[in-house]
């Protein structure tokens, strides 16, 4: 990386100019996404297998999920896809501090995402609702009750782990833009780590009524 | 559009606040919808899902147009997009075709 | 693509760069020491890693491969137990689907070709491709390690219950591993895509690819849109042995069938990951040898797109007596016919390729006649397993193991080695043996067949496999089978002997272009230099345009200090325009 001001960041030698090294990344970053639409793919698979053999038992499952939590952290992820959109809006005009500040807030409402997410596991696991064989809730009478919360759980975990690693990304990047390494000549990094936040919030739009709203 | 180069059809969009607010703001209020549509409002099966994934998908496709900027992005992109939908819905109406048309579900022991 | 349209053309104002010979400056000598290839973003340094690796894990998978069939000479214990036995068909399968089959020809190959057949400096992403390097190694030390503890005796198919309950070895180390190893064909993947779109030279529309890069593209597709759903699979099922979570476990009310759809939805889509990269070298190769234009250029390149999709609807043949429903099991047969088409398409037309040509029999054209040949028993006899009430017998026999030798050995690695002979001068900047190569290549024929025949005979009369023991009848053929694998051996050993020769022991100087092909790839010096090319290079004429002369496939934008002198202008199809308006072409 070049450790000049923000204003020449290196182009690769195998690139033109600065625009191709930009479309070519986000290309790339688009594919990548191709591929964790696939990996959460097999497990929203998974579920639907399921569900369409034992209707009855994600109805009678689904009531242990709190909804209005469910709701509030979707709105806390809608939240943050704006405040990362906004950040990427800033450094487009050279609003270094804007850009900071979106970042932080994207940050501790990621924070709180996962804050949520821990409260309902917590109360989960009071209940004896832990995931494969320990699971020991005996609140529900279906006898593949174990295999919703084992989707459940690694539906929600793997979410929460891209969540988590998405959290990384954006303080690295918000490290980064502390030190003047971005600009509206070069944000390329900062673009793409928003491309890579809003798959997350795609998915749990997705994960959310899947989960919370079976009635 | 400050497109740092000459090049016009590669300048870089730059959406308003307002823009982007009145996306966020329709995200939550279909959330809402959802919600309320799921608990509070009596659907017969099997619409309730398919309203439900139906509001989703009008969510994803804003949260993919106007935050990703696909609506003002290189096509192609777009149709990456829509490639990985399409493999994904193909892998579930292939397995659903065993699945569903099973004589026993599973084997019991 | 394929339009009626009059190409939109343009004059660029271009100069001829002929490759020198005998380069003093290359990649080799530019970047030395061993720090240097470790931390290289060189797509050329890092495709011999690759290569290199794979190689050293096609040692182990080959030496396990001897193990096993000197244990089959004699219907009971030669010289291991049956539960060694298992680790070795599992092992050996692993080590040659995972570390070896898969990421050979496009990870190794691939990397070094592709930017070159493009006329670009390196792959979109240059440190991503070396980061997949060493995710590569990362997971095969985890595999490493479950060799050095329990191993591993599940097949390389890792079927449930089995594998989640009631085997002790160390499955979730081999499962974590493939895991990791999935990135690195991921990322492979989406840099391949990304590099063919959007760093190829002016003029290189879509209708002036080289087959090898349509054959690349549609297997960095299926890469990318399969590979995750292998590691949600490998999750799954560490999770189900690591925390009981019972998906797969009918004693939990699970489906283990649902195991077989997750798995089979990678890697049926994964054996085309091998065998397309193979099919696009085999044009190459042909096309050069027979000095003619590929006989069909846009049915072959829409074939691989065609497999690449197709592939995608198919799993489902490998579980025809697996308890799949009715309607799934036809729906899946039906398709598996239709797959068998677009490959047809390619044979029929490389034959075609072949007639009237100016034929030169080096070893690369003799792979290439092998791949024919085996490949095609291959193809046909997937056919025939694709058949449900033929494969009712023919499941779970030596007729499957026979077929897929045949395609993934017969096929990709006889492919790989006429790839790794055509462009072994451009690599090294040397040549091999020509004498000992065809030798070789005569021996892993000859020891091919004598191998794997007989396995479609046993299989037919049903022995099964994966067994350790079997009946007196099937002797005879075990046992021509292990002799032809020893033979097998020895090709390859002699195939490393004279590389290895040719690579230490200074083998012959090689020109720039010793095959007199149009590819691009040719047009660099032998070794490259270190950025490919130090021109960008301007292309008039599509690969495999042998009626033209050499003189028009040498040439480069003004712009750039170059080697030679007449600059003129050129006529050239820029209908994909936008792909270079940075180039600021005038």
């Amino acid at each position: 990386m070049s450790n000049e001001s923000t204003q020449t960041h290196q182009v690769e030698h195998h690139f033109v100019d600065a625009e191709h090294q930009f479309d070519t990344a986000k290309m790339g970053m688009w594919v990548f996404i191709v591929n964790e639409i696939l990996f959460f793919g097999g497990l929203f698979c998974a579920y639907i297998i399921y569900r369409t053999w034992y209707p009855d038992l994600f109805q009678e499952a689904a009531l242990q999920l709190d909804t209005l939590w469910g709701a509030v952290n979707t709105v806390v992820l809608i939240g943050s896809s704006l405040t990362v959109a906004m950040a990427i809006r800033s450094v487009q005009k050279n609003q270094i501090k804007g850009l900071k500040i979106n970042l932080l807030i994207t940050i501790a409402l990621a924070c709180i995402f996962m804050v949520i997410k821990a409260f309902e596991y917590f109360h989960k696991f009071e209940l004896g609702i832990f995931p494969g064989s320990y699971y020991t809730y005996a609140g529900i009478e279906h006898a593949q009750a174990p295999i919703f919360f084992s989707i459940y759980y690694m539906l929600t975990g793997v979410h929460a782990l891209h969540v988590l690693i998405g959290i990384g990304l954006i303080y690295w990047i918000y490290r980064r833009a502390s030190k003047g390494e971005f600009s509206s000549e070069y944000y390329t990094p900062v673009e793409i780590t928003g491309l890579y936040w809003h798959l997350v919030d795609l998915i749990w739009i997705f994960l959310f009524p899947l989960l919370y709203l079976i009635e | 559009m400050t497109s740092p180069t000459q090049h016009e059809h590669h300048g870089h969009h730059i959406s308003t606040a307002g823009q982007l607010w009145a996306v966020g703001i329709a995200l939550v209020f279909l959330t809402i919808v959802t919600v309320i549509l799921g608990k509070f409002v009596a659907i017969p099966a099997p619409f309730d899902i398919i309203t439900a994934l139906s509001i989703a998908v009008i969510k994803a496709s804003l949260v993919a147009a106007f935050f990703m900027n696909l609506y003002w992005d290189v096509k192609f992109n777009t149709i990456l997009l829509i490639t990985a939908i399409v493999f994904f819905l193909l892998m579930i109406s292939v397995t659903l075709l065993d699945t569903l048309y099973r004589n026993d579900v599973i084997p019991t022991f | 693509m394929a339009t009626a349209e009059v190409p939109k053309k343009r004059k660029l104002k271009v100069k001829r760069f002929k490759p020198v010979d005998n380069p003093k400056h290359t990649y080799l000598t530019d970047e030395k020491g061993l720090w240097a290839w470790m931390t290289t973003v060189d797509h050329k340094k890092i495709g011999l890693m690759f290569l290199g690796a794979t190689a050293f894990f096609f040692l182990l998978g080959g030496i396990l491969a001897l193990l096993l069939r000197t244990e089959l000479l004699t219907p009971a214990k030669t010289f291991v137990e049956a539960d060694t036995y298992n680790q070795l068909f599992t092992l050996h399968g692993a080590i040659m689907v995972f570390f070896v089959i898969i990421p050979a020809i496009p990870s190794g190959l691939g990397n070094f070709i592709l930017p070159m057949q493009l006329g670009a400096k390196d792959v979109a992403f240059p440190r991503l491709n070396l980061a997949s390097f060493y995710i590569y190694v990362v997971g095969a030390i985890f595999t490493f390690i479950a060799l050095a503890s329990n191993g591993l005796d599940t097949g390389w198919t890792f079927y449930t219950p089995y594998s989640s309950t009631d085997s002790t070895s160390s499955v979730i180390w081999v499962t974590m591993g493939i895991f990791i190893l999935g990135f690195s064909s991921i990322l492979t993947g989406t840099n391949f895509i990304t590099t063919i779109h959007k760093l190829r030279a002016p003029g290189i529309t879509w209708g002036k690819l080289p087959l090898n890069l349509w054959a690349i593209y549609a297997t960095s597709v299926i890469q990318v849109l399969a590979t995750p759903i292998l590691a949600i699979t490998l999750l799954l099922l560490t999770m189900e042995r690591f925390m009981g979570i019972g998906i797969f476990d009918p004693a939990m009310g699970g489906d283990p069938v649902l195991f077989q759809h997750f798995f089979w939805f990678y890697s049926h889509p994964a054996v085309y990951i091998m065998i397309v990269p193979g099919f696009g070298i085999i044009s190459e190769v042909i096309t050069t040898f027979s000095k003619k234009h590929i006989f069909g250029y846009w049915a072959v390149a829409f074939s691989s797109l065609a497999i690449a999709f197709i592939g995608f609807l198919v799993w489902g043949h490998h579980m025809f007596v697996s308890g799949q429903s009715p309607v799934a099991t036809t729906v899946f047969s039906f398709l598996t016919f239709l797959v068998g088409i677009p490959t047809g398409i390619k044979v029929l037309n490389w034959v075609a390729t072949l007639y009237k040509g100016s034929i030169d029999m080096k070893t690369p054209m003799i792979y290439v006649y092998s791949f024919l040949f085996l490949f095609s028993i291959g193809g046909f006899t997937g056919i025939m397993v694709g058949a449900l009430s033929a494969d009712v017998h023919l499941h779970d026999t030596y007729y499957v193991v026979a077929h897929f030798h045949y395609v993934m050995m017969g096929g990709t690695i006889i492919a790989l080695l006429a790839g790794l002979h055509y462009w072994w001068p451009k690599m090294t900047g040397r040549m091999y043996n020509e004498f000992l190569g065809k030798i070789a290549a005569g021996f892993i024929f000859i020891g091919f067949n004598l191998t794997f025949l007989p396995q479609f005979i046993m299989g037919s009369m049903g022995m099964p496999r994966r067994y350790y023991n079997y009946i007196d009848q099937f002797t005879i053929f075990h046992q021509t089978s292990t002799i032809g694998s020893y033979i097998i051996g020895m090709g390859f050993l002699l195939i490393a002997y004279y590389l290895a020769k040719s690579l230490f022991r200074d083998g012959e100087r090689a020109p720039a272009n010793p095959w007199g092909s149009r590819g691009l790839e040719w047009q660099a010096t032998s070794p490259p230099d270190l950025h490919n090319f130090d021109h960008i290079p301007v292309v008039i004429n599509g690969p495999y345009y042998y009626h033209k002369p050499m003189e028009e496939f040498q040439l480069g934008l003004v712009d750039f200090h170059g080697a030679e002198v007449e600059e003129s202008e050129k006529e050239v199809d820029m209908s994909d325009e936008k792909e270079w308006v940075n180039y600021n072409l005038d």
